[in-house]
């Protein structure tokens, strides 16, 4: 477990590019006016990876904002949850959370977003958005956001929703002559786009398109006999 | 261009086309009419090879290959083009980024090399400007929060770009009003040549009084059961599908 304070008045920019036994697990207290932005990246090619990502945030001191941002592809065997925990002590604090996930091969993904706000956290503004997308029949994806407000005078939101790729996107899209594969690939450059934006810089938002780009098309798992 | 022999074709096990004939010769254009359910739609999905029909008996000779063996891409690539009846949204994908993979899917299947990103855009603006299409909409998710007739313009806008052999024009006049209908109809007729050839799915004559057809058929019940000149259409609105049919 890695523990970490953001101290007042800090801002924070913590990026879990790669998932390992190091980089999953972490508590971070946010004290007054400090600003905590997270982004994570589940994009991991080793087909039997198996991740409990946790990030459990406090909110301890008043005004402080907490932004969670992630997007995965899970493929093969791989077993990944993540899991926030994001918590509102005191009155005036801000968050938002926006994790979506793609996940093909017989892959397993859960997501368990903790939103908890606490009797005296008056004036709490806080956002979840939780959106899948499952590529495979055998893939599962299992989403629980859980809030638990205790105070009445907040602004507090959530949405979770898994489907499929649009079928009527993609044979409009053959129908121009791209490839099914290419196809899937602009629509889930789409999908995650709102994600990638949220990094502010176009290099790095460049770098990891390429690493989508190459999670979607890595080859499956031995699944086949 | 294009040879349809004793076409059969099923949805969920309903069978829809019932031994369509239709020969299509270059520089050609076809009217197909018929009432609601009729199968016109259904003609062209299958044409396309959308996966919901099943073709149960027949065959399809495009420009003198199997048409029916293909993937839906590689038909559009040998220069099939299917204006749809109802445009798809693809909210994210950019027109740029979308046009852009299908003009080069169809360049490299040409054995051509890709267009450089100076090339394209000006291939875009050229073709942007035949279908009075509005910049703005260019650099907009592909047909995302257009109106009925910005997308059939936009269909026609990518008709340009892509130069098919063979366009079907699926109800490209459903829902456009007299004015956006004169600027689809111009489009169209402008990229007409002696080597393309059109098919037009259409209810009503008036798309017709601007996209004049060589050939008229009535589509009913699955079959062709008549063929004619331009003035079967008029024929057609006077006496209603009843007097035919």
């Amino acid at each position: 477990m890695n523990k970490y304070i953001v101290h007042t008045g800090e801002k924070k920019h913590l990026v879990i590019s790669h998932v390992s036994d190091e980089t999953a697990q972490w508590q971070i207290v946010q004290e007054a006016d400090s600003v905590l932005t997270v982004h994570l990246f589940c994009l991991e090619k080793d087909a039997d990876a198996s991740h409990d990502v946790v990030l459990d945030i406090e909110q301890a001191g008043e005004h402080a904002e907490t932004y969670i941002y992630g997007l995965g592809i899970l493929s093969g065997k791989q077993h990944i949850s993540v899991h926030t925990r994001v918590r509102h002590s005191v009155p005036n604090g801000k968050s938002n959370q926006l994790l979506k996930f793609a996940v093909k091969d017989e892959a397993k993904g859960a997501f368990l977003g903790e939103l908890i706000v606490a009797p005296h956290a008056q004036h709490t503004e806080a956002q979840q958005t939780n959106r899948n997308i499952l590529l495979s029949p055998a893939a599962t994806m299992q989403t629980q956001p859980q809030l638990e407000i205790y105070a009445d005078d907040v602004k507090c939101s959530h949405g979770a929703s898994t489907g499929q790729i649009d079928e009527s996107a993609l044979f409009y899209m053959q129908q121009r002559g791209i490839a099914p594969d290419v196809a899937r690939q602009l629509l889930l450059a789409a999908f995650f786009h709102d994600v990638l934006t949220t990094l502010g810089e176009p290099a790095v938002e460049e770098r990891l398109q390429r690493r989508i780009a190459e999670a979607l098309s890595a080859p499956s798992a031995n699944s086949a006999l | 261009m294009l040879e349809i022999r004793n076409l059969h074709a099923s949805i969920a096990g309903k069978e829809i086309l019932k031994g369509i004939n239709l020969h299509i010769g270059a520089g050609e254009t076809h009217a197909i009419m018929g009432p609601n359910g009729a199968g016109k739609s259904t003609l062209s999905a299958v044409l396309t090879g959308n996966p919901a029909y099943t073709v149960t008996e027949g065959e399809v000779i495009f420009r003198g290959k199997d048409l029916l063996s293909m993937s839906p891409e590689v038909r559009a690539r040998e220069g099939l083009f299917l204006s749809f009846q109802y445009p798809v949204e693809i909210p994210g994908v950019s027109m740029t980024n979308f046009m852009r993979a299908a003009v080069n899917a169809k360049r490299e299947h040409q054995g051509l090399p890709a267009l450089s990103a100076g090339e394209f855009l000006k291939l875009m603006r050229a073709k942007r400007a035949l279908v009075e299409l509005d910049n703005k909409l260019a650099g907009r998710s592909v047909n995302e929060g257009f109106s009925g007739g910005e997308k059939k313009r936009n269909e026609i806008f990518q008709m340009a770009m892509l130069e098919p052999c063979l366009s079907i024009l699926d109800e490209t006049d459903s829902g456009l009003d007299i004015d956006a209908l004169r600027i689809v109809a111009e489009g169209v007729n402008k990229l007409h040549t002696a080597e393309n050839a059109t098919i037009v799915i259409t209810h009503y004559q008036r798309l017709l009084d601007y996209i004049v057809p060589d050939f008229v058929h009535i589509l009913a019940d699955g079959q062709i059961v008549r063929t004619g000149g331009k003035e079967l259409a008029l024929e057609l609105e006077q006496t209603g599908y009843a007097g035919i049919v």
